[in-house]
């Protein structure tokens, strides 16, 4: 994002008094073996999905927390974005999905030898959520087992 | 992820946050929303982002914020009622006639862009997207509340959501295959300065805004932007 002062106001605003967590630290996994050698995912908060999978939808409790599976190998035709946020452009993400879902980014690490390899499953949240419970208690979670069941190293986040 | 034995790394868009959510690997970067890695079409820029991102994962202890420098970014607006304040409405016609007119435009971006199209969450055809105008232009006038080409999984505030975000991709994408060097900016100026569809979103959102349905009056806030 732009720096605060160049925002409008009632942008300014709205982003200072955002109800984002505090916290006073961060759990931590190490790094055991290089990147090269690494399995990752790409999981994103962009709210995309697989056209023909349940949209995201303005939810009365603070925000859809839920997720959608998207496979490694879909083609980016078929990948439409139901984000529920107004503030964010979506001219972009038409003309290069790579701009918030960088998978073309990530197959070429991969030929380039820098990634391992690649999960057969990204995931796409919801960004902009004003209650994380659901986030935080059931769909993270649930996230992060597939992701380890899938043997999984390291996760790539991207917001949009 | 990391409680549960993963590494990960990320990107984020508003330093402000990060530092107060403290992610265990993140770099900042002063693009705007909806702009992730910089640049589109430009992998060389996007590989730099990843590169930086990844490089985190090297750091000995956490938590880390890096932060992306680069120039200024041009901040961009994106609400119809930011732009009608800064730009002179043009003389428009009628959404129908820009329906028609637009549909070879759009067609050209499909060819231009390998077939892959944001337009499609309502699962409404194109080819319906009269009978959309026309439901929404009744549902403005308080003729109807519902329509009978809505699939029954979506509520008709959904419907209406999806519909408004269809006919907003199908317009703008029209638009960039017309003039695929304009910037967000102006695409976003064009769309809400010179188009039919701008008013009659307009007229939506009040309308929307008004009721007395929870779920519609939640939806209204972003019809218009």
């Amino acid at each position: 994002m732009p720096k605060l002062e160049i925002l409008s106001e009632p942008q300014r605003e709205m982003l200072l008094n955002w109800p984002s967590p505090e916290n006073e630290d961060s759990p931590w996994t190490p790094m055991i073996k290089p990147l090269s050698e690494c399995k990752v995912a790409l999981v994103t908060t962009a709210g995309l999905h697989v056209r023909g999978d349940k949209p995201f939808t303005t939810a009365k409790n603070g925000g859809d927390a839920s997720f959608r599976v998207i496979p490694r190998v879909t083609d980016p035709a078929d990948i439409v974005q139901s984000h529920t946020s107004i503030g964010f452009d979506r001219t972009s993400i038409y003309k290069d999905i790579n701009i918030t879902f960088p998978i073309d980014r990530l197959n070429e690490l991969v030929a380039l030898g820098k990634i391992g390899s690649l999960s057969d499953n990204y995931y796409s949240f919801m960004g902009a959520l004003r209650n994380i419970s659901g986030l935080i208690d059931e769909y993270g979670p649930e996230v992060a087992k597939s992701l380890l069941d899938e043997q999984v190293d390291v996760v790539l986040l991207t917001p949009t | 992820m990391e409680e549960a034995g993963l590494v990960s790394t990320g990107i984020a868009l508003v330093e402000e946050h990060a530092r107060k959510i403290k992610p265990p690997r993140i770099l900042s970067v002063p693009f705007n929303f909806g702009n992730t890695l910089g640049e589109v079409n430009n992998p060389s820029f996007q590989h730099e982002i990843l590169e930086a991102t990844f490089d985190l994962l090297d750091r000995p202890e956490g938590p880390v914020l890096e932060i992306f420098e680069t120039d200024e970014i041009e901040r961009v607006v994106l609400s119809r009622s930011e732009v009608k304040t800064a730009a002179v409405s043009k003389k428009k016609e009628d959404t129908f006639v820009e329906l028609a007119n637009i549909k070879a435009n759009y067609e050209k971006w499909l060819g231009m862009n390998k077939g892959r199209t944001a337009v499609g969450l309502s699962n409404i055809g194109i080819d319906q997207f009269p009978a959309v105008v026309e439901f929404l232009k009744e549902f403005i006038e308080g003729k109807t509340h519902d329509s009978e080409i809505r699939p029954e999984q979506f509520s008709i505030a959904h419907f209406i959501r999806y519909c408004v975000d269809d006919l907003k991709s199908y317009y703008l994408e029209s638009r960039i295959a017309v003039d695929p060097k304009a910037s967000m900016n102006e695409l976003y100026r064009w769309l809400w300065s010179e188009t039919a569809l701008s008013d009659l979103l307009g007229e939506l959102a009040e309308v929307m805004n008004d009721s007395e349905d929870k779920e519609i009056k939640a939806v209204a806030f972003g019809i218009a932007r």
